[in-house]
């Protein structure tokens, strides 16, 4: 390389033209609009560093400002120093300008519009005013250039000075060696943040990196660009459900485990990557486990695919020795001591009457730190509860102190919160205050403050369970694990010393589980089983879990996705089935979907679909506030819970459309976290997109609007919007703010419009404008339109496809609700008795919506309230989902017809063949017809004796119906378990035991007739009959005088069945007694 | 979004005298997409990482026109003037240099301590 040369000479050349003649030029302000206008002409302009109205241009006048002032102040003390240096030696330091100046210091030089010829604007500039704002200009870009600098130093300092940096090189050694490699480090030792870049910069350029969190991947791929320099680069991008950042260019992907698991479904053995790093398997959730299963097969079919798996320094060993006793490297965590304080609650007898959660131990702790730490000393507190119940008391109470005392900010932290008040916990509180946090153990792992110096552990945590006979989510409180306690101790010290209080003794930390329960043995596996066997990964019984899951579980999943028709009898998919393996929802939902784009009705179903896939966008402080339920209470629909939602979304939409920016304000009014309502519209999207790829949807046609003009109107409007969006991810998004002390006195809903307010500020709603980039405004509009002129038969239909796609989730009103209070309303399903209506059910309100209302009583007296009450009128619930906290509830309720909810109807839908349009047009006629049916029926609940007396199999095989043509052509066939003759896989002829009495037998004694000598086991009432029909004919019967026997009278008695004998090759109807009188005759 | 095409990187930078790394993608004076501005050394360049600006560029460092050792611009490596010194030479013939320098250079012995210090406090 040839030795650099400088350009000092012209540079001197230039300041020598320019002699500091201050008496020349006066009245010269620097200030004067007009000056800067014509130095930004000749200076800024558009093929220069700096363009005129930048921000960076307001930047520079800013520094030249503070220049002029530094220099002013600066020159008076200048004007004694002129020591000249002494001549030097070395050829480099010869030539070293003898007189200082600072301008010798910088290493760049402009080329002003004098050098590129004198015409345009500067021209009628003194040239020393010229001269002196090109130094100014100088000294800016090498200011520049020097804070650019020093941030990239500080960057590589921060990076070089975490723990895992150290490690770098030995996980890179060992992953040559081995194909798996376990990397176990506490939280903030770096891993996540740099294992990645370590491979980046060792050549690798194909690695995915999985979370189990979407918001992780997002804020990882920010940081990990940001670090590795190509923040503005597309070296390192994510992709989630509904974003995706990544490009041929990616060399690092983030993704969510999910994600990766839909493209090995595509492509089981991952071509695209080289390495694959599976982040925080320690978690244990159900696709990660999963994930491990299928990479544990892939590997010996990919040698050339690296696997890293990153920890925390929990159950090491078991990861290690599922992938062969990988080789693991463990990284030491940077926590600061955290002091252990055990505060056991002593046993009080004042709580043993309320539920209720008692604060005092909490305040206690509250009181003990401002008794001993000065205020002065910063450090927030983390208080980890179980639920939300339990926060709202501690939030009481410790408000209540807070108000006192003047040193505490209280806040909640749950993830039903508005997106808003999450982030309050990012907020910093006012000096001399600390944020009191009261979060679930979303703050153990999912959410990370700065900042906490104290933690409080309640040592419970509110964890789903599931229960698979009764198909039941079940919100119960536990212990934590160890590791859990661990980990939430550990939040103490991210920042300096720490002290955790735990509210239990030290001996129940002992007893507690090592690890926590992972979510495999916690939760439903239909889904799980459904991906299984679209994956072809062979029997779910014998996939090779790292744990593997309750049996009963996998049973109750396979049973009911057989039951769903998405599994034939050997467990092989169907073709419905692998249609829902390809919808990432609930099986019910994904049915509902299918049947929806079957009859049409596509449209209001993705919308609803979509709206029962997102946590419910009602907001729970809203609940208590009466402005916020009159607001809503127009899009209430008394159908049920989803034509709310239904409701909801269109009207935004239709919002939306209207007047965009008040939309946020529409939802803050109606109590609507309107976060929700964008993703419904995302989720809605995909669905549609995954029906039309299935071709159950015909693809809409990219009909823009027609001439010309109004296109480029759009791709106009279409590139604004872009620009703002770009803008917002350069501002970097929102800033921390200061809270106000007694913040939460104002009242929920002035505080959430002061946030709204707040947020209005910033003029741009990122949330609208990406909403508007993603999805078409008015095809959603057009849809929602639609929907307010749905026709009666077509909402009915809709109705169907709802209850349809639920089954079997149906309740059955209790049959003594009518005399009931609204809110003791109860309700029966299949395997629950007694559940309620969830308090956000639109039901809970007006359960008289759900009562036979009509009385058609039809040879029935009216005095037994619904029970067996004739009415063509009754009615279901079908739910979304059953959920158990201190009671059962049903979640998402809607009402059905009870007859026609329980007729399966379709067969067509089996098979995945196009159905004619007219065939689905005929098939909605009918079924119209059959909803419009008014057959009086009763309706009961079969109570658990009467269920194993229904039927009379499976020993008892009864008489063939000797009634040709009712059944057409189909053939019966004895029901094997029933008794009865299976007419369809739905009916079955003449299997119900009688109902008349069910508690016979337990009565059934030994008799013998005074008259006929018959002596048998005999109920009373059949003791009866025998009498009855014995008296009259005292005398033996001749033989063969059963052949003159008459046909039965349909009439005789309760207790005749039909009974074929084999011997004498009829059909008679007898009562029991009748059978063994007859049996005798062959004998 | 198409910012990556021009800056390819040309291999790395690495200071000799700390420990700074980074990818280069220009040697020389005029850093690419930009007319108005010149270097008056010869230096490695980069896209300036922290902004999405096509054109803002990111002196990393340059050769001593000494030793030729390829230093950082970093004030604890190497200062500029009229040329770029690494900070060894500089002490080596610290009287060479006018007072302002010598002064500064004094100075920066001082805080050439801060980055290890501030790491003990961060851990």
């Amino acid at each position: 390389m040839p030795p650099p040369r400088t350009r000092e000479g012209r540079d001197h050349r230039d300041y020598r033209r320019a002699p500091t003649g201050e008496e020349a030029w006066e009245k010269w302000d620097w200030n004067c609009p007009e000056t800067r206008r014509l130095l930004e002409d000749s200076f800024f302009r558009d093929e220069d560093y700096i363009r005129q109205g930048s921000e960076d241009c307001q930047k520079f006048w800013a520094f030249f400002e503070r220049l002029q002032r530094f220099q002013s102040a600066k020159t008076s003390r200048k004007e004694e120093k002129d020591a000249g240096c002494p001549k030097h030696g070395t050829s480099a330091l010869a030539d070293l300008p003898h007189t200082y100046d600072p301008r010798y210091r910088i290493n760049l030089s402009i080329i002003g519009p004098d050098a590129r010829g004198s015409r345009g604007p500067g021209r009628r500039l003194p040239p020393e005013r010229v001269s002196e704002f090109r130094q100014a200009l100088l000294h800016y870009l090498d200011f520049g250039q020097k804070q650019a600098f020093g941030r990239l130093a500080k960057l590589q300092r921060e990076r070089a000075a975490l723990p895992i940096a150290q490690y770098g090189n030995r996980i890179l050694q060992t992953l040559k060696e081995h194909q798996v490699v376990v990397v176990a480090g506490d939280t903030g030792c770096g891993k996540s943040t740099q294992v990645p870049q370590y491979l980046l910069a060792a050549g690798f350029s194909h690695v995915a990196c999985t979370q189990p969190r979407r918001i992780a991947c997002i804020s990882l791929a920010k940081r990990v660009g940001f670090e590795s320099l190509s923040q503005y680069g597309s070296q390192v991008g994510y992709q989630i459900r509904f974003e995706s950042t990544r490009s041929a260019a990616t060399k690092i992907v983030f993704l969510t485990v999910g994600l990766l698991l839909r493209q090995i479904q595509r492509e089981p053995s991952l071509p695209q990557y080289q390495v694959l790093i599976v982040d925080e398997v320690h978690e244990r959730h159900l696709h990660n486990d999963f994930l491990l299963g299928i990479l544990r097969r892939l590997l010996p079919r990919r040698p050339d695919l690296k696997v890293i798996l990153m920890s925390a320094t929990i159950n090491i060993s078991l990861f290690s020795s599922y992938f062969g006793s990988a080789p693991v490297v463990q990284v030491p965590g940077r926590l600061f001591p955290i002091t252990v304080v055990y505060q056991p609650q002593e046993a009080e007898p004042t709580t043993s009457k309320s539920e209720k959660l008692d604060p005092r131990p909490f305040l206690r702790v509250l009181e003990s730190i401002d008794a001993k730490y000065p205020p002065e000393e910063r450090g927030d507190l983390l208080v980890f509860l179980s639920g939300m119940a339990e926060i709202s008391a501690v939030l009481e109470a410790a408000q209540t102190y807070a108000s006192h005392t003047q040193r505490w900010v209280v806040l909640p932290l749950h993830s039903a919160l508005s997106v808003a008040d999450q982030d309050k916990v990012f907020d910093v509180a006012p000096p001399g205050v600390r944020k009191c946090i009261l979060s679930t153990n979303i703050a153990e792992t999912s959410v990370t403050i700065d900042g906490i110096r104290f933690v409080v552990d309640s040592g419970k945590v509110k964890e789903m369970s599931y229960d698979p006979q009764a198909k039941l989510q079940r919100l119960q409180e536990f212990w934590i694990s160890q590791a859990s306690a661990e980990q939430r101790k550990g939040r103490a010290g991210r920042t300096g010393p720490g002290v955790c209080f735990r509210l239990y003794a030290e001996s129940d930390y002992d007893a507690f589980a090592p690890y926590p329960v992972p979510e495999i043995r916690r939760v439903a596996l239909d889904a799980l089983v459904l991906q299984m066997k679209s994956m072809s990964v062979g029997d779910p019984r014998t996939f090779p879990f790292i744990e593997p899951p309750p049996p009963a579980s996998l049973e109750t999943a396979i049973l009911y996705l057989r039951d769903q028709g998405a599994l034939d009898s050997s467990e092989a998919l169907t073709p419905i089935g692998s249609l829902l393996a390809q919808l990432p929802v609930d099986v019910v939902i994904g049915k509902m979907l299918i049947l929806g784009s079957m009859f049409r009705l596509a449209e209001p179903v993705l919308t609803i679909a979509a709206a029962l896939s997102v946590q419910s966008p009602f907001t729970r402080s809203a609940q208590s506030s009466p402005d916020c339920a009159t607001a809503r209470r127009p899009l209430e629909s008394d159908q049920g819970d989803p034509f709310t939602l239904f409701n909801v979304f269109n009207a935004w939409v239709q919002v939306k459309s209207e007047r965009s920016r008040d939309s946020r304000k529409w939802c803050r009014r109606r109590g609507i976290e309107e976060h929700r309502l964008y993703e419904m519209a995302n989720l809605r999207r995909q669905f549609k997109e995954l029906l039309e790829d299935h071709g159950l949807l015909a693809e809409a046609r990219a009909a823009g609007p027609g001439d010309s003009h109004s296109r480029l109107q759009q791709r106009r409007e279409r590139r604004a919007l872009y620009q703002l969006k770009r803008q917002h991810e350069q501002g970097g998004g929102r800033g921390r703010k200061v809270l106000r002390l007694r913040e939460e006195q104002d009242g929920c809903s002035s505080d959430e419009d002061r946030a709204g307010a707040l947020r209005a500020g910033d003029s741009v709603d990122i949330q609208d404008v990406k909403f508007k980039l993603r999805h078409n405004l008015e095809q959603l509009q057009a849809a929602a339109s639609a929907a307010q002129d749905l026709s009666r038969e077509q909402m009915a239909l809709l109705k169907l496809v709802l209850g349809r796609g639920l089954y079997p989730q149906l309740a059955i009103p209790d049959a003594f609700n009518s005399g009931r209070k609204d809110s003791d309303q109860i309700f029966h399903t299949r395997a629950k008795q007694g559940a309620v209506l969830h308090p956000t059910c639109v039901f809970a309100g007006s359960p008289e919506v759900l009562h036979a209302r009509e009385q058609e009583v039809e040879g029935c007296d009216g005095n037994r309230g619904d029970k067996d009450r004739m009415s063509s009128r009754h009615q279901l619930l079908a739910f979304v989902s059953l959920l158990e906290t201190n009671k059962p509830y049903l979640v998402n309720c809607v009402r059905v017809p009870a007859l026609q909810a329980q007729r399966p109807e379709e067969e067509e839908d089996e098979e995945a063949a196009p159905v004619s349009p007219r065939e689905v047009a005929a098939l909605s006629r009918e079924l119209l017809q059959l909803m419009a049916s008014k057959v009086p029926y009763s309706l009961r609940r079969l109570t658990g004796l009467e269920a194993q007396n229904l039927y009379v199999g499976p020993q008892t095989v009864t008489a063939a119906p000797s009634l040709p043509g009712l059944f057409g052509s189909a053939t019966l066939t004895p029901h094997p378990t029933k008794g009865g003759y299976a007419v369809t896989d739905f009916l079955t002829y003449n299997c119900l035991t009688s109902d008349a009495d069910l508690y016979s037998d337990c009565l059934r004694t030994f008799w013998t007739c005074p008259r006929c000598g018959l002596h048998a086991p005999l109920t009373p009432v059949e003791r009866i009959s025998h009498e009855n029909t014995c008296a009259p004919d005292p005398q033996d019967a001749p033989p063969g005088a059963e052949e003159a026997t008459p046909e039965p009278l349909q009439k005789a008695s309760a207790l005749q069945r039909p009974y074929h004998c084999e011997a004498c090759q009829k059909d008679f109807l007898f009562t029991p007694t009748e059978v063994l009188r007859h049996r005798k005759l062959h004998v | 979004m198409a910012s990556e095409a021009e800056c390819h990187p040309l291999g790395m930078f690495a200071c000799e005298l700390c420990a700074l790394t980074a990818p280069y993608s220009y040697v020389g004076q005029k850093p690419p997409n930009t007319q108005s501005v010149v270097l008056l050394e010869e230096s490695y360049v980069m896209k300036d990482p922290f902004t999405s600006d096509k054109d803002r560029f990111l002196i990393l460092g340059s050769r001593c026109s000494i030793c030729s050792r390829l230093v950082c611009m970093g004030p604890e490596c190497s200062l500029f003037y009229s040329k770029r010194f690494c900070l060894p030479c500089v002490q080596k013939n610290i009287s060479a240099f006018p007072q302002e320098i010598q002064q500064d250079v004094e100075k920066r012995k001082v805080p050439s301590k801060k980055p290890s210090s501030q790491l003990g406090s961060r851990t």
